[in-house]
């Protein structure tokens, strides 16, 4: 894969920075948490 | 630019993905499940498979039906096919070739002499990045399955916040303070020694990070949760999982004959085993070589290893500035305002759910990994609604049993943790459980006897079911994750990287081995 097939993000990611990768890790696993806490605790 | 592929694969892979859970949920798949021990896993084939099946189904139908428009809901759906495409190898790895390794394993350790799907480490991480290498070199990543690899690296990420759950602040407290020092004081040698000589050989910032994470902490896991942090090429985690694997698996068989040769006690090899192995599972390996009829070698190994591992949170930070700072040389700037730009915030998050774990919120907070003891009545003596007592405790026959073949121990300390037992009729601390599990593993009394003693170990470990479920969701993240990030080492990146890891990790593992083992011989004697 090379940089140049895509015209967003890198050839290692869809997201735009490190930063918006991290965060949208961080929303989810929350989210997960959240739901695991809810329904499973 | 389109990024949607026209492709029927998508809803093939969602067919295969709902049929599977279909044939496991009929009990087709019976003889094959039975065969590999997935048992326990069938709930997770069929939700799994009817949940990611029925997303390609759909998916796929609107990929062969619909034209594709530019814009983000052509861009963030065309992952999906790879994000499927993934998914199916995860599944074969994560039910077919880890289950089929163990079971080999197994069946090969009286030949060889030791199983190597534990001393190998040959689980689904190692296949998973194995399955993704084969995928890309041999067959190649098909052009409509590309946008979806893109995302592993998220899928790691989220797996790391994840693996905070794991870990409290009352388990490090628990430990001994020797333990602590001496693991510290290595961990951070070992860190610390591999950025430097990463740095003299003139070896990138990253491979230095992750190799001093996976060298330093705890092997795999640790280099894993470093890799984003320092931002690591897919084959310099590669070859830093197989440096510190390889490792292992050497110092697995030279620590038992090393420790016996220079007449270490119990405590200092678990101490020194605990401290220079780097992968739990090759740590138990070698306490348990080292003293095959007792237990008390692993405790203290499992006490050091469990202390090396609690120590991933403050490399990571450690990791995170040193790599802000590396990157920023030559230009004069503000270190503050630069760590606050480009600190990885996923490493807060991994710190936010180590804090949320240690308050007790997912599992009473002394527990390691979702393992906690609890010998309380309440929790060993239960009535359901219709007044039916289920009883964990010994029962009258079961006590009868242990008492008749008490005088066949030769140790006070076991007999009298036998005795307490016999007693109370249920084991009354986590010490008593630890020398009950030596007794156990000396094979010292009857089949029948051995069985109460499981069932009563059984009784008073539990495992947070919080805590299960987050071990499943990381587990499937770091597949999905692994089988990907395989997916991005290709044979010319892989001659590219050369041989310098394997030399640095060779050298520092060797210096922490010796090292340690100095220390242990001059400073630990029987009692930590």
């Amino acid at each position: 894969m090379t940089k140049e097939k895509f015209d967003r993000g890198t050839a290692l990611t869809i997201f735009k920075s490190d930063r918006m990768e991290d965060m949208a890790a961080l929303v989810l696993s929350l989210a997960i948490a959240f739901l695991v806490y809810v329904f499973i605790g | 630019m389109i990024y949607t592929q026209k492709t029927p694969w998508t809803l093939i892979i969602g067919i295969i993905m709902a049929g599977y859970a279909y044939l496991v949920q009929s009990g087709a798949m019976e003889p094959l499940i039975k065969f590999l021990h997935t048992g326990k896993h069938t709930g997770e084939m069929v939700g799994m498979g009817y949940a990611f099946g029925a997303v390609a189904i759909v998916i796929g139908l609107w990929q062969v039906a619909m034209k594709p428009k530019e814009g983000h809901g052509d861009y963030y759906l065309s992952t999906v096919a790879g994000v499927m495409f993934i998914m199916i190898i995860a599944f074969v790895v994560k039910w077919g070739l880890d289950p089929l390794m163990a079971v080999w394993g197994k069946a090969a350790a009286p030949t060889l002499g030791f199983d190597f799907f534990h001393v190998m480490n040959l689980n689904y991480v190692v296949m998973g990045i194995i399955a993704g290498i084969i995928t890309v070199n041999v067959f190649k990543i098909p052009r409509w399955a590309e946008n979806g690899v893109r995302l592993s690296r998220l899928g790691l990420k989220t797996g790391v916040i994840l693996l905070g759950t794991l870990y409290s602040l009352a388990e490090l407290a628990n430990l001994g303070r020797l333990s602590v020092v001496l693991i510290g004081f290595f961990v951070l040698g070992s860190v610390g020694m591999v950025l430097w000589m990463g740095a003299r050989r003139k070896i990138p910032n990253s491979m230095g990070g992750v190799l001093s994470a996976g060298m330093g902490v705890c092997g795999v896991s640790a280099s894993v949760a470093a890799a984003p942090v320092v931002q690591a090429k897919s084959t310099e985690i590669a070859y830093t999982i197989g440096t510190i694997l390889l490792w292992g698996v050497l110092m697995m068989f030279i620590f038992p004959i090393v420790g016996k040769a220079l007449g270490m006690g119990y405590i200092q090899f678990g101490a020194w085993a605990g401290t220079g192995i780097l992968n739990s599972a090759q740590v138990a390996g070698a306490a348990l070589a080292f003293q095959p009829n007792g237990i008390e070698t692993l405790k203290v190994a499992e006490i050091f290893n469990i202390t090396r591992v609690l120590f991933l949170p403050i490399i990571v930070l450690w990791l995170a500035v040193w790599y802000v700072k590396r990157e920023q040389t030559g230009v004069k700037v503000n270190l503050g305002q630069v760590i606050f730009a480009k600190f990885p915030v996923f490493v807060l998050g991994f710190i936010l759910m180590f804090a949320l774990s240690s308050t007790g919120i997912f599992a009473p907070p002394q527990h390691y990994k979702g393992k906690y003891f609890d010998n309380s009545d309440k929790v060993l003596v239960k009535t359901d609604a219709e007044g039916k007592v289920d009883s964990k405790l010994l029962k009258d026959q079961q006590v009868a049993t242990l008492k008749s073949e008490i005088d066949k121990i030769q140790s006070e300390q076991q007999k009298a943790a036998l005795a307490r037992l016999i007693d109370n009729k249920k084991i009354m601390s986590i010490d008593d459980d630890a020398v009950l599990r030596g007794v156990v593993n000396a094979k010292i009394l009857s089949k029948e006897s051995n069985g109460i003693l499981k069932a009563a170990h059984s009784a008073v470990y539990h495992t947070a079911k919080m805590i299960g479920t987050f071990r499943t969701f990381i587990t499937w993240f770091f597949t999905f994750g692994l089988v990907g990030l395989g997916m991005q080492i290709t044979m010319a990146s892989i001659k590219q990287a050369g041989g310098h890891p394997l030399v640095i990790g060779s050298v520092v593992g060797a210096t922490k081995a010796i090292g340690s083992l100095i220390v242990i011989m001059l400073f630990v004697r029987e009692t930590i």
